[in-house]
């Protein structure tokens, strides 16, 4: 009985591993794109539910490097291109037989006033010219890295501040970088959002299909795949000294430190692996919808974050990524729209009330969430009959 | 406009020689075994103000930090930032224009008023029940809206002053029972980490406040009309510029300050209830109860004092203090449910300003942030990125206590209502 996680858990990856091949019901590509941005929900909650449940450091930043990553590789893919030939007229670098472009910022204009420098130079060229755009998969680890960057100066900033303030920090850190993405109009083109390429721009054949730029399944693999890995990661930290020093610190600081552990050195890798994670999942949904706007750091989409660690169990994060995909299918199934004696109610917005009251009833009575208890309790079947069996048969035990 | 490189060099310097003196100095007072509570930051303010003289001479004298001298140091650092701003931007309006600089010092120091008062609410919350409120914004929000739904709703045409009331007293309703409901757990031990399950806990009231006014109400944006009007002022009556002179949106003081209504009657009465509420907590028994129970709660218990009461007290009086803010405040700006955000970032900055769980300090963190905020909007040259940038202004001033001095301006020593957990 004691394998029962374990295996469900297998069955799950296995489900959800099969489910696009399978699934043959009504509107294929609305269930993908929920079960898509479902991982992606579940990599947030479950990184944050090990910085925050594992060691203790509520961060309300977590969107921000999101952020972070999703903008990092959304600049890189839209200012680095290399061409065959140097333009003449942008800031352009030798690159092996090649050039390395980099466009100018021009911000918001219309297609038909200002042309950025490389779109004059093309249109001198009249395709005469071989013009490619940066790999998507090299701008998702420069964006990664940007975030975990990011969080290894903010973690080295925080890294003595108490809950609370940890919390409004990291907070007033998010609503800065909605400030600057906001108003640097001339690079980050604010509100109107920074077009990207797909994450596979001309199709990819896998095992002798062929999936155009649109298809879902393989943005399904490869989110599926990231949080797996994530996953992998988590449980690796978890099982290791890592996870035991970072409980130790999250219980209390002090006695950890007096035992020898370097608290600073734990809280500030366990906030750089997180952020990392989380801009990760930024990057690669960022490539999937193709658009990054300024509202993906609404105070909203962390909200949903923590509501989904919280409601999945913050202390497991296995947990957290289950209870976010189950969410994120509940959310959407709930957006439907109905009528009681004649009063219309816009289930777009109580769906979320909803979600804040479910929030507050698991915070209350729930303490480990919805999630994990059920799996604490098939871990713990029979434990009890075979302490006493052992007893029983004389262990002083 | 051309930003002068000299401006940037004079920026770094200060910078450089801050960064040095806050280091080196805290090593040289630890090693001589003194006190380095205020250190960070008069070493900081010393480089930056002095360069290598203040940082030198603090090194080699090593006198006692007394808040005078730190005063008058982070003064002087200020006025040579603004000098060097000065010197590199001669055209800028709040340099050469000072009617401009007028008008913004005492547009910054009204609103810095009103985000005193609000942070006051989360401070009061703070120092009592250990919990930093996330929901401040909402209870600021849901301030202006019961006003709009109140007089314009559901009795037209009643004395606005009426819907502030009915307004504050909902959300003192509200907030007594979230805390009955939500946060009593923490105080019994059930909770193995009452300071996040706080967190958690006003997280989620926010969350579920701002939609239920969202689906409750809509999206569009809702605005009420001014609650008085000036009445129609010349004086002295033939002195030229008149000192005061008053029309019924907007008050005028020697032809150069003009104060929009709104503002005007929103300070004023959070100058008032501010007196009030330290009537309460100064002269009577309820306030002497709540003080007690911040400073030290199982004496209090002691004393006969129920701890329990006076978190509920504090949290529904938290929250009436943002409603009566939002409520002031929505007859000068248009109301969204999502408008407590950016308040709400602001009390904490104001609030970590001043001290966490400091009265007095919140009041002070809260000008300071107003005046730093207005000279932000009015000096960058940009005029639309420095709009965009507001909630940043008091993000640099946030950083930079958490760095130089994380017990805020009037910080206190000693533990709050943490319940244990320290201060």
């Amino acid at each position: 009985m004691k394998q029962v996680p374990a295996l469900l858990g297998l069955m799950l990856v296995a489900f959800f591993a099969a489910f696009p091949l399978v699934y043959t019901g009504a509107n294929y590509d609305y269930v993908m794109h929920v079960l898509i941005t479902g991982f992606f929900y579940a990599i947030l909650a479950s990184s944050w539910s090990m910085l925050a449940g594992y060691a203790g450091q509520f961060s309300f930043g977590h969107m921000a490097f999101m952020g972070i990553g999703a903008y990092g590789t959304a600049l890189f893919c839209h200012y680095f291109v290399i061409a065959t030939e140097p333009t003449g007229i942008c800031t352009e670098f030798p690159f092996f037989d090649n050039w390395l472009v980099i466009k100018n910022a021009i911000g918001v204009t219309s297609s038909t006033l200002e042309q950025d420098c490389l779109q004059q130079a093309m249109d001198a060229w009249e395709g005469s010219v071989r013009v490619t755009p940066m790999p998507v998969w090299l701008g998702i680890v420069l964006g990664t890295i940007a975030g975990g960057v990011a969080g290894l100066l903010v973690g080295l900033l925080v890294l003595r501040l108490r809950a609370a303030y940890l919390a409004l920090f990291t907070l007033g850190f998010s609503e800065i970088v909605k400030a600057v993405i906001s108003a640097e109009i001339d690079i980050t083109r604010g509100q109107a959002g920074l077009e990207l390429p797909a994450l596979f721009d001309s199709g990819v054949t896998i095992l002798g299909t062929d999936f155009s730029r649109t298809d879902k399944i393989p943005p399904y693999y490869v989110m599926f795949g990231l949080l797996l890995l994530c996953l992998g990661i988590l449980t690796w930290l978890a099982r290791s000294r890592f996870g035991l020093f970072v409980r130790a610190l999250r219980e209390d600081q002090e006695a950890a430190a007096a035992l020898g552990v370097n608290t600073t050195r734990y809280k500030v890798f366990v906030f750089t692996i997180t952020t990392a994670m989380a801009a990760a999942a930024g990057a690669v949904q960022a490539h999937y919808v193709q658009i990054v706007t300024p509202n993906l750091l609404f105070l909203l989409q962390m909200s949903l974050v923590v509501a989904m660690a919280v409601i999945g169990g913050v202390e497991n994060f296995v947990a957290a990524a289950i209870g976010a995909i189950f969410l994120q299918v509940l959310l959407e199934t709930l957006r439907t729209s109905f009528t009681i004696g004649g009063i219309e109610v816009d289930m777009t917005v109580w769906r979320l009330v909803f979600f804040g009251v479910l929030l507050m009833v698991t915070l209350r009575f729930f303490r480990n969430g919805l999630i994990a208890p059920v799996i604490v309790w098939f871990g713990r079947i029979g434990v009890a009959e075979e302490t006493v069996a052992k007893r029983k048969a004389g262990g002083t035990a | 406009m051309e930003t002068p490189i000299y401006f940037w060099g004079v920026i770094l310097w200060m910078i450089a020689w801050g960064v040095l003196g806050s280091v080196a100095l805290n090593r040289r007072y630890m090693a001589r075994d003194l006190d380095t509570s205020n250190v960070s930051f008069a070493g900081a303010m010393s480089g930056a103000a002095l360069g290598p003289v203040g940082v030198g001479y603090l090194w080699l004298r090593t006198p006692a930090l007394t808040p005078r001298l730190t005063t008058v140091l982070g003064i002087l650092a200020v006025v040579l930032i603004a000098a060097a701003f000065a010197f590199a931007d001669p055209q800028n309006n709040c340099v050469a224009n000072g009617r401009f600089v007028a008008s913004q010092i005492s547009n910054g120091l009204i609103i810095g008023i009103i985000y005193g008062f609000m942070a006051l609410g989360l401070t009061l919350i703070f120092s009592i029940l250990g919990v930093v409120s996330f929901a401040h914004g909402e209870f600021y929000m849901i301030g202006g809206m019961l006003v709009y739904y109140i007089t314009v709703i559901w009795v037209p045409g009643l004395n606005p002053m009426l819907g502030v009331l009915g307004a504050c007293a909902i959300a003192f309703v509200v907030g007594a029972v979230f805390e009955r409901l939500m946060l009593t757990p923490m105080y019994r031990g059930k909770v193995d980490r009452p300071v996040e399950y706080g967190i958690l806990a006003t997280f989620g009231l926010a969350f579920t406040l701002q939609y239920f006014v969202q689906a409750m109400h809509g999206a569009s944006p809702v605005k009420v009309q001014r609650y008085v009007d000036f009445p129609r002022i010349r004086w002295p009556e033939n002195a030229d510029p008149h000192w005061i002179s008053a029309s019924r949106g907007n008050l005028t003081l020697f032809d150069t300050i003009s104060i929009s209504n709104p503002r005007f009657t929103a300070a004023i009465t959070c100058i008032v209830v501010l007196l009030a509420l330290l009537y309460l907590l100064h002269r009577t028994w309820t306030g002497k109860a709540l003080r007690a129970v911040s400073q030290d709660r199982d004496a209090a218990a002691i004393a006969g004092i129920d701890p329990n009461r006076m978190n509920m007290l504090a949290f529904a009086l938290g929250g009436m203090i943002a409603a009566l803010a939002g409520a002031l405040l929505v007859q000068a700006f248009s109301w969204l449910p999502q408008v407590g955000a950016i308040p709400a970032m602001r009390s904490f900055v104001i609030v970590v300003l001043g001290g966490l769980g400091s009265l007095p300090g919140a009041f002070v963190g809260g000008i300071l942030v107003g005046l730093v905020e207005a000279a932000g909007t009015g000096c960058l040259p940009d005029a639309q990125k420095a709009a965009s940038y507001i909630p940043a202004y008091g993000m640099i001033v946030l950083t930079l206590t958490l760095l130089l001095r994380p017990s805020g301006l009037c910080g206190r020593r000693f533990a709050s209502g943490a319940h244990g957990q320290g201060g």
